[in-house]
Protein backbone atom coordinates (compact mmCIF):
# COMPACT_ATOMS: atom_id res chain seq x y z
CA UNK A 1 0.00 0.00 0.00
CA UNK A 2 2.43 2.42 1.05
CA UNK A 3 4.67 1.60 -2.50
CA UNK A 4 1.17 2.39 -4.37
CA UNK A 5 1.21 5.84 -2.57
CA UNK A 6 4.97 6.29 -3.44
CA UNK A 7 4.84 5.49 -7.08
CA UNK A 8 1.41 7.79 -7.28
CA UNK A 9 2.99 10.59 -5.96
CA UNK A 10 6.50 10.18 -8.22
CA UNK A 11 3.83 10.03 -10.67
CA UNK A 12 1.67 13.33 -10.20
CA UNK A 13 5.21 14.64 -9.05
CA UNK A 14 6.32 14.12 -13.00
CA UNK A 15 3.23 15.40 -13.94
CA UNK A 16 3.05 18.72 -12.31
CA UNK A 17 6.94 19.27 -13.74
CA UNK A 18 5.63 18.63 -17.48
CA UNK A 19 2.44 20.76 -17.06
CA UNK A 20 4.56 23.53 -16.12
CA UNK A 21 7.01 23.28 -18.65
CA UNK A 22 4.15 23.25 -21.51
CA UNK A 23 2.73 25.92 -20.07
CA UNK A 24 5.78 28.45 -18.26
CA UNK A 25 6.76 30.23 -22.02
CA UNK A 26 3.58 31.37 -22.33
CA UNK A 27 2.30 31.97 -19.00
CA UNK A 28 5.51 34.09 -18.70
CA UNK A 29 4.44 35.58 -21.79
CA UNK A 30 1.16 36.59 -20.66
CA UNK A 31 2.95 38.40 -17.22
CA UNK A 32 5.31 39.96 -19.69
CA UNK A 33 2.22 41.73 -21.61
CA UNK A 34 1.22 42.97 -18.41
CA UNK A 35 4.85 44.52 -17.08
CA UNK A 36 6.34 48.06 -17.50
CA UNK A 37 8.91 47.59 -20.48
CA UNK A 38 11.65 48.31 -17.26
CA UNK A 39 9.92 45.56 -14.96
CA UNK A 40 10.49 43.34 -18.16
CA UNK A 41 14.34 43.43 -17.56
CA UNK A 42 13.79 43.60 -13.97
CA UNK A 43 16.35 40.98 -12.09
CA UNK A 44 15.57 38.51 -10.25
CA UNK A 45 12.45 37.73 -13.37
CA UNK A 46 9.35 39.38 -10.75
CA UNK A 47 6.27 37.51 -10.61
CA UNK A 48 4.78 39.86 -8.30
CA UNK A 49 4.12 43.25 -9.71
CA UNK A 50 2.07 46.27 -10.67
CA UNK A 51 -0.17 44.91 -13.25
CA UNK A 52 -0.69 47.60 -16.39
CA UNK A 53 -2.86 47.21 -19.68
CA UNK A 54 -1.24 49.61 -21.36
CA UNK A 55 0.57 47.67 -23.25
CA UNK A 56 -2.01 45.93 -25.27
CA UNK A 57 -3.21 49.85 -25.29
CA UNK A 58 -0.26 50.33 -26.88
CA UNK A 59 -0.58 46.96 -29.43
CA UNK A 60 -4.45 48.29 -30.31
CA UNK A 61 -4.71 51.96 -30.30
CA UNK A 62 -0.65 53.42 -30.50
CA UNK A 63 1.07 54.54 -33.44
CA UNK A 64 2.48 51.02 -33.55
CA UNK A 65 -0.70 49.15 -33.50
CA UNK A 66 -1.25 46.20 -35.39
CA UNK A 67 -5.29 46.46 -36.17
CA UNK A 68 -4.23 46.43 -40.08
CA UNK A 69 -2.13 43.83 -39.44
CA UNK A 70 -5.11 41.68 -37.87
CA UNK A 71 -7.45 42.29 -40.63
CA UNK A 72 -4.74 41.42 -43.36
CA UNK A 73 -4.46 38.11 -41.60
CA UNK A 74 -8.46 37.52 -41.17
CA UNK A 75 -8.81 38.33 -44.90
CA UNK A 76 -6.10 35.96 -45.98
CA UNK A 77 -6.97 33.05 -43.59
CA UNK A 78 -10.71 33.50 -44.61
CA UNK A 79 -9.94 33.37 -48.26
CA UNK A 80 -7.66 30.65 -48.26
CA UNK A 81 -9.81 28.66 -46.09
CA UNK A 82 -12.81 28.77 -48.14
CA UNK A 83 -11.27 28.39 -51.46
CA UNK A 84 -9.17 25.55 -49.88
CA UNK A 85 -12.52 23.42 -49.14
CA UNK A 86 -14.68 24.64 -52.38
CA UNK A 87 -11.79 22.64 -53.95
CA UNK A 88 -10.81 19.61 -51.62
CA UNK A 89 -13.99 18.36 -50.44
CA UNK A 90 -15.43 17.42 -54.03
CA UNK A 91 -11.60 16.10 -54.52
CA UNK A 92 -11.68 13.96 -51.24
CA UNK A 93 -15.02 12.44 -51.73
CA UNK A 94 -13.95 11.34 -55.44
CA UNK A 95 -10.74 9.87 -53.89
CA UNK A 96 -12.36 8.35 -51.18
CA UNK A 97 -15.87 6.69 -53.13
CA UNK A 98 -14.75 6.36 -56.94
CA UNK A 99 -12.86 3.30 -58.35
CA UNK A 100 -10.60 4.88 -60.49
CA UNK A 101 -7.29 3.34 -62.02
CA UNK A 102 -5.27 6.81 -60.79
CA UNK A 103 -6.83 6.19 -57.20
CA UNK A 104 -3.70 5.88 -56.16
CA UNK A 105 -1.23 7.33 -57.76
CA UNK A 106 -3.33 10.36 -57.73
CA UNK A 107 -3.03 9.71 -53.86
CA UNK A 108 0.37 9.56 -53.59
CA UNK A 109 0.68 12.91 -55.41
CA UNK A 110 -1.40 14.57 -53.06
CA UNK A 111 0.67 13.63 -50.18
CA UNK A 112 3.83 14.20 -52.11
CA UNK A 113 2.66 17.57 -52.57
CA UNK A 114 1.62 17.94 -48.66
CA UNK A 115 5.73 17.57 -47.97
CA UNK A 116 7.34 19.82 -50.40
CA UNK A 117 9.30 22.01 -47.88
CA UNK A 118 8.24 25.73 -48.21
CA UNK A 119 11.48 27.40 -49.33
CA UNK A 120 11.00 24.96 -52.32
CA UNK A 121 7.87 27.10 -53.14
CA UNK A 122 9.25 30.63 -51.95
CA UNK A 123 12.09 31.15 -54.42
CA UNK A 124 9.73 30.37 -57.63
CA UNK A 125 7.11 32.56 -55.97
CA UNK A 126 8.82 35.10 -55.39
CA UNK A 127 9.74 35.41 -59.67
CA UNK A 128 6.55 34.46 -60.60
CA UNK A 129 4.71 36.69 -58.54
CA UNK A 130 6.77 39.50 -58.96
CA UNK A 131 6.49 38.73 -63.10
CA UNK A 132 2.41 39.07 -62.99
CA UNK A 133 2.39 41.68 -60.56
CA UNK A 134 0.74 39.78 -57.82
CA UNK A 135 3.43 40.80 -54.94
CA UNK A 136 2.45 41.96 -51.47
CA UNK A 137 -1.21 41.14 -52.66
CA UNK A 138 -3.78 39.19 -51.02
CA UNK A 139 -3.98 37.44 -54.07
CA UNK A 140 -1.04 36.58 -54.41
CA UNK A 141 -0.13 35.18 -50.83
CA UNK A 142 -4.05 33.46 -51.15
CA UNK A 143 -2.63 31.42 -54.14
CA UNK A 144 0.28 30.55 -52.32
CA UNK A 145 -1.31 29.65 -48.97
CA UNK A 146 -3.01 27.04 -51.59
CA UNK A 147 0.09 25.08 -52.02
CA UNK A 148 -0.26 23.90 -48.13
CA UNK A 149 -3.97 23.82 -47.23
CA UNK A 150 -4.65 22.07 -50.46
CA UNK A 151 -3.23 18.86 -50.27
CA UNK A 152 -3.05 18.94 -45.99
CA UNK A 153 -7.05 19.42 -46.30
CA UNK A 154 -7.80 16.84 -49.17
CA UNK A 155 -5.85 14.24 -46.85
CA UNK A 156 -7.32 14.69 -43.88
CA UNK A 157 -11.02 14.56 -45.63
CA UNK A 158 -10.34 11.50 -47.44
CA UNK A 159 -10.10 10.05 -44.06
CA UNK A 160 -13.44 11.37 -42.73
CA UNK A 161 -15.21 10.04 -46.22
CA UNK A 162 -13.77 6.82 -46.43
CA UNK A 163 -15.57 6.05 -43.02
CA UNK A 164 -18.74 7.18 -44.20
CA UNK A 165 -21.46 3.33 -44.73
CA UNK A 166 -21.61 3.70 -49.17
CA UNK A 167 -25.03 1.85 -48.56
CA UNK A 168 -26.92 5.17 -48.24
CA UNK A 169 -25.52 6.83 -51.05
CA UNK A 170 -25.86 3.59 -53.23
CA UNK A 171 -29.59 3.80 -52.42
CA UNK A 172 -29.99 7.78 -53.77
CA UNK A 173 -28.06 6.63 -56.39
CA UNK A 174 -30.64 3.89 -57.26
CA UNK A 175 -33.75 6.61 -57.10
CA UNK A 176 -31.89 7.68 -60.21
CA UNK A 177 -30.27 10.57 -57.84
CA UNK A 178 -27.27 12.06 -60.06
CA UNK A 179 -23.43 11.63 -58.54
CA UNK A 180 -23.80 15.08 -57.21
CA UNK A 181 -26.96 15.04 -55.88
CA UNK A 182 -25.94 12.00 -53.78
CA UNK A 183 -23.10 13.63 -52.82
CA UNK A 184 -25.00 16.78 -51.98
CA UNK A 185 -28.08 15.50 -50.18
CA UNK A 186 -26.57 12.72 -49.04
CA UNK A 187 -22.99 12.68 -48.18
CA UNK A 188 -22.08 16.37 -46.97
CA UNK A 189 -24.62 16.14 -44.03
CA UNK A 190 -22.83 13.41 -42.14
CA UNK A 191 -19.15 14.98 -42.71
CA UNK A 192 -20.04 18.42 -41.60
CA UNK A 193 -18.40 17.58 -38.51
CA UNK A 194 -15.27 16.44 -40.76
CA UNK A 195 -15.59 19.77 -42.88
CA UNK A 196 -15.41 21.92 -39.43
CA UNK A 197 -11.99 20.12 -38.25
CA UNK A 198 -10.85 20.74 -41.21
CA UNK A 199 -11.50 24.53 -41.37
CA UNK A 200 -10.29 24.87 -38.39
CA UNK A 201 -7.01 23.30 -39.21
CA UNK A 202 -6.56 24.73 -42.19
CA UNK A 203 -7.44 28.52 -41.16
CA UNK A 204 -5.38 27.82 -38.06
CA UNK A 205 -2.13 27.30 -40.70
CA UNK A 206 -2.65 30.03 -42.85
CA UNK A 207 -3.23 32.23 -39.75
CA UNK A 208 0.02 30.98 -38.59
CA UNK A 209 2.22 31.24 -41.77
CA UNK A 210 5.37 33.25 -41.30
CA UNK A 211 8.06 32.84 -44.10
CA UNK A 212 5.73 33.42 -47.08
CA UNK A 213 3.67 36.29 -45.23
CA UNK A 214 7.43 37.89 -45.26
CA UNK A 215 9.32 37.56 -48.18
CA UNK A 216 6.18 37.76 -50.52
CA UNK A 217 4.27 40.15 -48.44
CA UNK A 218 4.84 43.45 -48.05
CA UNK A 219 3.93 47.33 -46.90
CA UNK A 220 0.76 46.95 -47.92
CA UNK A 221 -0.03 43.07 -47.26
CA UNK A 222 1.72 42.28 -43.50
CA UNK A 223 0.13 39.63 -41.72
CA UNK A 224 -0.24 39.83 -38.08
CA UNK A 225 3.14 37.17 -37.66
CA UNK A 226 5.55 39.58 -39.34
CA UNK A 227 4.14 42.69 -37.41
CA UNK A 228 5.83 41.07 -34.47
CA UNK A 229 9.05 42.45 -35.93
CA UNK A 230 7.28 45.97 -35.63
CA UNK A 231 8.66 45.75 -31.99
CA UNK A 232 12.13 44.53 -32.49
CA UNK A 233 15.10 47.06 -34.02
CA UNK A 234 18.68 47.15 -33.22
CA UNK A 235 18.32 50.18 -30.39
CA UNK A 236 15.25 48.84 -28.27
CA UNK A 237 13.20 45.74 -28.26
CA UNK A 238 10.01 46.33 -26.57
CA UNK A 239 9.27 43.05 -25.03
CA UNK A 240 6.36 44.10 -22.95
CA UNK A 241 4.58 45.21 -26.31
CA UNK A 242 6.20 42.41 -28.61
CA UNK A 243 4.28 39.98 -25.84
CA UNK A 244 1.02 41.84 -25.99
CA UNK A 245 0.52 42.02 -29.41
CA UNK A 246 1.60 38.11 -29.73
CA UNK A 247 -1.02 37.33 -27.53
CA UNK A 248 -3.95 38.93 -29.19
CA UNK A 249 -2.30 37.34 -32.37
CA UNK A 250 -2.52 34.33 -30.93
CA UNK A 251 -5.99 34.52 -29.09
CA UNK A 252 -7.91 33.51 -32.48
CA UNK A 253 -5.75 29.75 -32.68
CA UNK A 254 -5.82 29.17 -28.87
CA UNK A 255 -9.68 29.76 -29.00
CA UNK A 256 -10.14 27.63 -31.65
CA UNK A 257 -7.33 24.85 -30.54
CA UNK A 258 -9.53 24.40 -27.40
CA UNK A 259 -12.82 24.58 -29.55
CA UNK A 260 -11.58 21.70 -31.36
CA UNK A 261 -9.73 20.12 -28.54
CA UNK A 262 -12.18 17.15 -28.52
CA UNK A 263 -12.07 16.63 -32.56
CA UNK A 264 -8.52 17.04 -32.44
CA UNK A 265 -8.02 14.15 -30.49
CA UNK A 266 -11.04 12.03 -32.37
CA UNK A 267 -9.67 12.99 -35.34
CA UNK A 268 -5.73 11.54 -34.38
CA UNK A 269 -7.60 8.57 -33.33
CA UNK A 270 -8.78 7.65 -36.40
CA UNK A 271 -5.82 8.40 -38.32
CA UNK A 272 -3.65 6.36 -35.76
CA UNK A 273 -5.43 3.33 -35.25
CA UNK A 274 -8.14 2.49 -37.66
CA UNK A 275 -6.75 4.27 -40.62
CA UNK A 276 -3.28 2.43 -40.93
CA UNK A 277 -4.25 -1.05 -41.54
CA UNK A 278 -6.68 0.30 -44.46
CA UNK A 279 -4.01 2.10 -46.15
CA UNK B 1 -14.55 15.76 -58.90
CA UNK B 2 -11.42 14.99 -58.48
CA UNK B 3 -10.13 17.41 -61.29
CA UNK B 4 -10.68 20.63 -59.98
CA UNK B 5 -8.27 19.33 -57.26
CA UNK B 6 -5.44 18.03 -59.36
CA UNK B 7 -5.17 20.89 -61.83
CA UNK B 8 -5.09 22.95 -58.51
CA UNK B 9 -2.01 20.97 -56.95
CA UNK B 10 -0.67 21.14 -60.49
CA UNK B 11 -1.07 24.64 -60.97
CA UNK B 12 -0.21 25.85 -57.42
CA UNK B 13 3.34 23.18 -56.29
CA UNK B 14 3.99 20.86 -59.05
CA UNK B 15 4.25 24.00 -62.02
CA UNK B 16 6.45 26.34 -59.31
CA UNK B 17 8.83 23.05 -58.40
CA UNK B 18 9.45 22.63 -62.25
CA UNK B 19 10.06 26.33 -62.36
CA UNK B 20 12.69 25.85 -59.31
CA UNK B 21 14.64 22.79 -60.79
CA UNK B 22 15.09 25.09 -63.72
CA UNK B 23 15.94 28.33 -61.94
CA UNK B 24 18.65 25.96 -60.27
CA UNK B 25 20.25 25.82 -63.21
CA UNK B 26 20.48 29.41 -64.12
CA UNK B 27 22.58 32.18 -62.41
CA UNK B 28 19.98 34.94 -60.71
CA UNK B 29 21.42 37.42 -58.60
CA UNK B 30 18.76 39.61 -57.82
CA UNK B 31 21.29 42.41 -57.43
CA UNK B 32 21.74 42.35 -61.25
CA UNK B 33 18.53 41.93 -62.81
CA UNK B 34 18.51 41.41 -66.54
CA UNK B 35 21.67 39.51 -66.20
CA UNK B 36 19.75 35.95 -65.95
CA UNK B 37 21.37 33.22 -67.89
CA UNK B 38 21.47 29.53 -68.00
CA UNK B 39 24.62 27.79 -66.62
CA UNK B 40 23.62 24.33 -66.36
CA UNK B 41 24.90 22.49 -62.77
CA UNK B 42 27.41 25.17 -62.16
CA UNK B 43 25.41 25.96 -58.87
CA UNK B 44 24.90 22.15 -58.03
CA UNK B 45 29.10 22.25 -58.37
CA UNK B 46 29.42 25.11 -56.28
CA UNK B 47 27.38 23.35 -53.58
CA UNK B 48 29.53 20.24 -53.10
CA UNK B 49 33.04 22.79 -52.55
CA UNK B 50 30.72 24.57 -50.23
CA UNK B 51 31.68 23.99 -46.83
CA UNK B 52 28.56 25.91 -45.49
CA UNK B 53 26.70 23.61 -47.49
CA UNK B 54 27.62 20.53 -45.99
CA UNK B 55 27.23 22.17 -42.77
CA UNK B 56 24.02 23.06 -43.49
CA UNK B 57 23.10 19.73 -44.58
CA UNK B 58 24.54 18.26 -41.44
CA UNK B 59 23.07 19.86 -39.00
CA UNK B 60 19.77 19.41 -40.93
CA UNK B 61 19.89 15.91 -40.48
CA UNK B 62 21.02 16.18 -36.59
CA UNK B 63 17.70 18.57 -35.71
CA UNK B 64 15.87 16.52 -38.17
CA UNK B 65 16.77 13.04 -36.34
CA UNK B 66 16.82 14.62 -32.73
CA UNK B 67 14.03 16.41 -32.43
CA UNK B 68 11.72 13.41 -33.86
CA UNK B 69 13.64 11.13 -31.59
CA UNK B 70 12.98 13.38 -28.42
CA UNK B 71 9.43 14.20 -29.58
CA UNK B 72 9.03 10.36 -29.97
CA UNK B 73 10.53 9.52 -26.92
CA UNK B 74 8.64 12.27 -24.38
CA UNK B 75 5.42 12.39 -26.16
CA UNK B 76 5.04 8.60 -25.80
CA UNK B 77 6.74 8.62 -22.10
CA UNK B 78 4.17 11.41 -21.09
CA UNK B 79 1.06 9.64 -22.36
CA UNK B 80 2.39 6.63 -20.52
CA UNK B 81 2.21 8.42 -17.54
CA UNK B 82 -0.93 10.39 -18.09
CA UNK B 83 -2.94 7.32 -18.42
CA UNK B 84 -2.50 6.71 -14.87
CA UNK B 85 -3.57 9.34 -13.55
CA UNK B 86 -7.02 9.80 -15.51
CA UNK B 87 -8.50 11.98 -13.42
CA UNK B 88 -5.77 15.17 -14.15
CA UNK B 89 -5.79 14.32 -18.05
CA UNK B 90 -7.83 17.32 -18.96
CA UNK B 91 -5.81 19.76 -17.88
CA UNK B 92 -2.80 17.80 -19.50
CA UNK B 93 -4.53 17.88 -22.86
CA UNK B 94 -5.89 21.69 -22.71
CA UNK B 95 -2.04 22.08 -21.93
CA UNK B 96 -0.92 20.21 -24.50
CA UNK B 97 -3.19 22.16 -27.80
CA UNK B 98 -1.13 25.58 -26.14
CA UNK B 99 2.11 24.92 -27.86
CA UNK B 100 0.41 23.18 -31.27
CA UNK B 101 -1.85 26.35 -31.95
CA UNK B 102 0.71 28.86 -31.59
CA UNK B 103 2.78 30.06 -34.72
CA UNK B 104 6.20 28.48 -34.59
CA UNK B 105 7.39 32.60 -34.92
CA UNK B 106 6.09 33.46 -32.13
CA UNK B 107 7.14 30.36 -29.90
CA UNK B 108 10.93 31.21 -31.16
CA UNK B 109 10.36 34.97 -30.45
CA UNK B 110 8.98 34.05 -27.07
CA UNK B 111 12.03 31.84 -26.30
CA UNK B 112 14.56 34.41 -27.17
CA UNK B 113 13.32 36.93 -24.86
CA UNK B 114 11.20 35.65 -22.27
CA UNK B 115 13.03 32.55 -22.15
CA UNK B 116 16.84 32.57 -22.87
CA UNK B 117 18.16 36.20 -23.12
CA UNK B 118 21.19 35.65 -20.44
CA UNK B 119 19.69 39.06 -18.40
CA UNK B 120 16.78 38.54 -17.77
CA UNK B 121 15.47 35.19 -18.84
CA UNK B 122 13.77 32.66 -16.73
CA UNK B 123 15.95 29.65 -18.45
CA UNK B 124 18.92 31.51 -17.75
CA UNK B 125 17.48 32.37 -14.01
CA UNK B 126 16.79 28.96 -13.65
CA UNK B 127 19.99 27.96 -14.43
CA UNK B 128 21.67 30.54 -12.01
CA UNK B 129 19.89 29.47 -9.40
CA UNK B 130 20.47 25.58 -10.28
CA UNK B 131 24.46 26.25 -9.78
CA UNK B 132 25.05 25.98 -13.61
CA UNK B 133 25.90 29.50 -14.26
CA UNK B 134 24.43 32.06 -16.59
CA UNK B 135 25.29 31.47 -20.50
CA UNK B 136 24.95 32.66 -23.85
CA UNK B 137 21.92 30.49 -24.83
CA UNK B 138 21.63 31.92 -28.52
CA UNK B 139 25.12 33.39 -28.99
CA UNK B 140 27.28 30.46 -28.03
CA UNK B 141 27.36 28.02 -31.22
CA UNK B 142 27.07 24.76 -29.59
CA UNK B 143 24.44 25.90 -26.92
CA UNK B 144 22.64 28.01 -29.64
CA UNK B 145 22.03 24.05 -31.82
CA UNK B 146 20.91 22.57 -28.54
CA UNK B 147 18.73 25.66 -27.80
CA UNK B 148 17.07 25.59 -31.32
CA UNK B 149 15.82 21.81 -30.92
CA UNK B 150 14.95 21.90 -27.61
CA UNK B 151 12.50 24.74 -28.90
CA UNK B 152 11.13 22.66 -31.55
CA UNK B 153 11.01 19.60 -28.87
CA UNK B 154 8.91 21.78 -26.46
CA UNK B 155 6.55 22.92 -29.33
CA UNK B 156 5.68 19.48 -30.84
CA UNK B 157 5.95 17.31 -28.09
CA UNK B 158 2.54 17.85 -27.48
CA UNK B 159 1.08 16.64 -30.13
CA UNK B 160 2.97 13.51 -30.35
CA UNK B 161 1.24 13.20 -26.28
CA UNK B 162 -2.06 13.79 -27.39
CA UNK B 163 -1.73 11.30 -30.51
CA UNK B 164 0.07 8.28 -28.46
CA UNK B 165 -2.68 9.19 -25.71
CA UNK B 166 -5.05 8.16 -28.79
CA UNK B 167 -3.66 5.51 -30.01
CA UNK B 168 -3.08 3.78 -26.58
CA UNK B 169 -6.41 4.54 -24.80
CA UNK B 170 -8.18 2.79 -28.32
CA UNK B 171 -5.84 -0.47 -27.14
CA UNK B 172 -7.77 -3.49 -26.25
CA UNK B 173 -7.38 -3.64 -22.07
CA UNK B 174 -7.97 -7.73 -22.30
CA UNK B 175 -4.44 -8.20 -23.25
CA UNK B 176 -2.99 -6.30 -20.80
CA UNK B 177 -5.08 -8.02 -18.25
CA UNK B 178 -3.91 -11.42 -19.27
CA UNK B 179 -0.26 -10.26 -19.23
CA UNK B 180 -0.93 -9.39 -15.59
CA UNK B 181 -2.50 -12.47 -14.86
CA UNK B 182 0.49 -13.83 -15.87
CA UNK B 183 2.96 -11.34 -13.69
CA UNK B 184 4.40 -10.29 -16.44
CA UNK B 185 6.06 -6.73 -15.27
CA UNK B 186 5.27 -3.59 -16.39
CA UNK B 187 8.68 -3.16 -18.45
CA UNK B 188 7.74 -6.44 -20.72
CA UNK B 189 4.09 -5.50 -20.85
CA UNK B 190 5.32 -2.15 -22.35
CA UNK B 191 7.82 -3.89 -24.97
CA UNK B 192 6.02 -7.21 -25.78
CA UNK B 193 2.24 -5.66 -25.63
CA UNK B 194 1.86 -2.37 -25.88
CA UNK B 195 5.01 -1.09 -28.52
CA UNK B 196 3.92 -3.83 -31.00
CA UNK B 197 0.19 -2.56 -31.05
CA UNK B 198 0.98 0.92 -31.44
CA UNK B 199 3.68 0.39 -34.08
CA UNK B 200 1.60 1.70 -36.98
CA UNK B 201 0.85 4.76 -34.95
CA UNK B 202 4.47 5.32 -33.99
CA UNK B 203 5.24 5.40 -37.86
CA UNK B 204 2.97 7.71 -38.80
CA UNK B 205 3.56 9.97 -36.23
CA UNK B 206 7.47 9.56 -37.42
CA UNK B 207 6.28 10.73 -40.58
CA UNK B 208 4.39 13.15 -39.38
CA UNK B 209 6.96 14.74 -37.22
CA UNK B 210 10.10 14.32 -39.83
CA UNK B 211 8.28 16.29 -42.49
CA UNK B 212 7.64 18.71 -40.25
CA UNK B 213 11.20 18.94 -39.06
CA UNK B 214 12.71 19.06 -42.60
CA UNK B 215 10.53 22.13 -43.28
CA UNK B 216 11.12 24.08 -40.09
CA UNK B 217 11.96 27.45 -40.29
CA UNK B 218 10.23 30.22 -38.04
CA UNK B 219 11.22 29.35 -34.96
CA UNK B 220 14.90 29.05 -36.04
CA UNK B 221 14.46 32.34 -37.87
CA UNK B 222 12.83 34.06 -35.08
CA UNK B 223 14.58 33.11 -32.22
CA UNK B 224 18.53 32.72 -33.89
CA UNK B 225 18.27 33.71 -37.38
CA UNK B 226 20.70 30.79 -38.21
CA UNK B 227 23.58 32.25 -36.48
CA UNK B 228 25.24 32.80 -34.75
CA UNK B 229 27.26 32.40 -37.99
CA UNK B 230 26.12 30.50 -39.62
CA UNK B 231 25.38 27.47 -36.31
CA UNK B 232 21.53 26.77 -36.19
CA UNK B 233 21.40 27.07 -40.13
CA UNK B 234 19.49 24.17 -41.59
CA UNK B 235 18.77 23.37 -45.37
CA UNK B 236 15.82 26.08 -45.31
CA UNK B 237 17.51 28.56 -43.31
CA UNK B 238 20.51 28.08 -45.86
CA UNK B 239 18.54 28.09 -48.77
CA UNK B 240 16.38 31.22 -47.50
CA UNK B 241 19.64 33.32 -46.59
CA UNK B 242 21.47 32.93 -49.92
CA UNK B 243 18.18 33.74 -51.56
CA UNK B 244 17.39 36.84 -50.01
CA UNK B 245 20.06 38.11 -48.20
CA UNK B 246 22.71 37.45 -50.36
CA UNK B 247 20.30 37.51 -53.42
CA UNK B 248 21.83 34.76 -55.38
CA UNK B 249 18.04 33.29 -56.15
CA UNK B 250 19.64 30.64 -59.00
CA UNK B 251 22.28 29.17 -56.19
CA UNK B 252 19.13 29.26 -52.82
CA UNK B 253 17.00 27.06 -55.76
CA UNK B 254 19.55 24.15 -56.08
CA UNK B 255 20.21 24.03 -52.24
CA UNK B 256 16.05 23.86 -52.37
CA UNK B 257 16.24 20.93 -54.38
CA UNK B 258 18.94 19.34 -52.61
CA UNK B 259 16.07 19.31 -49.65
CA UNK B 260 13.61 18.66 -51.74
CA UNK B 261 15.32 15.17 -53.08
CA UNK B 262 16.04 14.83 -49.44
CA UNK B 263 12.09 15.08 -48.35
CA UNK B 264 10.87 13.08 -50.81
CA UNK B 265 13.42 10.22 -50.30
CA UNK B 266 12.90 10.43 -46.73
CA UNK B 267 9.16 10.25 -47.12
CA UNK B 268 9.09 7.36 -49.40
CA UNK B 269 11.39 5.20 -46.70
CA UNK B 270 9.16 5.88 -44.26
CA UNK B 271 6.20 5.08 -46.33
CA UNK B 272 7.72 1.72 -47.53
CA UNK B 273 8.10 1.05 -43.69
CA UNK B 274 4.12 2.17 -43.64
CA UNK B 275 3.20 -0.11 -46.07
CA UNK B 276 5.15 -3.32 -44.61
CA UNK B 277 3.72 -2.88 -41.06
Amino acid sequence: MRKRTFQNAILIGCGAILLALWTIPIAWAVLTSLKDEKEVLAYPPTVIFEATLKNFHAVLFGPTNIVANLTSSVIIALAATALTIVIAVPAAYAFARLRLRAKRPLGFYVLATQLVPPIGLIIPYFLILNRIGWMDSYKGLVLVYMTFSLPFAIWLLVSYFEDIPREMEEAALLDRASRWQAFWHVVLPQVRGAIAVTVIFVFLNAWNEFLFAVVLGGANVKPVTVSMYNYINTEQTQWAQLAAAALIAMLPVIVLGLLAQKHIVSGLTAGAVKGVGRR
Amino acid sequence: MVAPGVLALAATTTFPLLYLVWQSLQNINLAMPGMDRYVGLENYVRMWDDARFWAALGFTIVYAASTVLLQLVLGLGMALLILRIPRAQWAFRIAAILPIVIAPVVAGLFWRSLMLTPDFGVVDFASKALGLGSHNWLGDPALARVSVIAIHTWQWTPFVFLYMLAALAALPSELYEAARIDRASAWRRFVHITLPLIRPAIVVVVILRMTVALSAFAAIYAATGGGPGTATEILNLYAYRVSFAELSLGYGASAAVVLLAMTMAVAAVLFGLRRSS
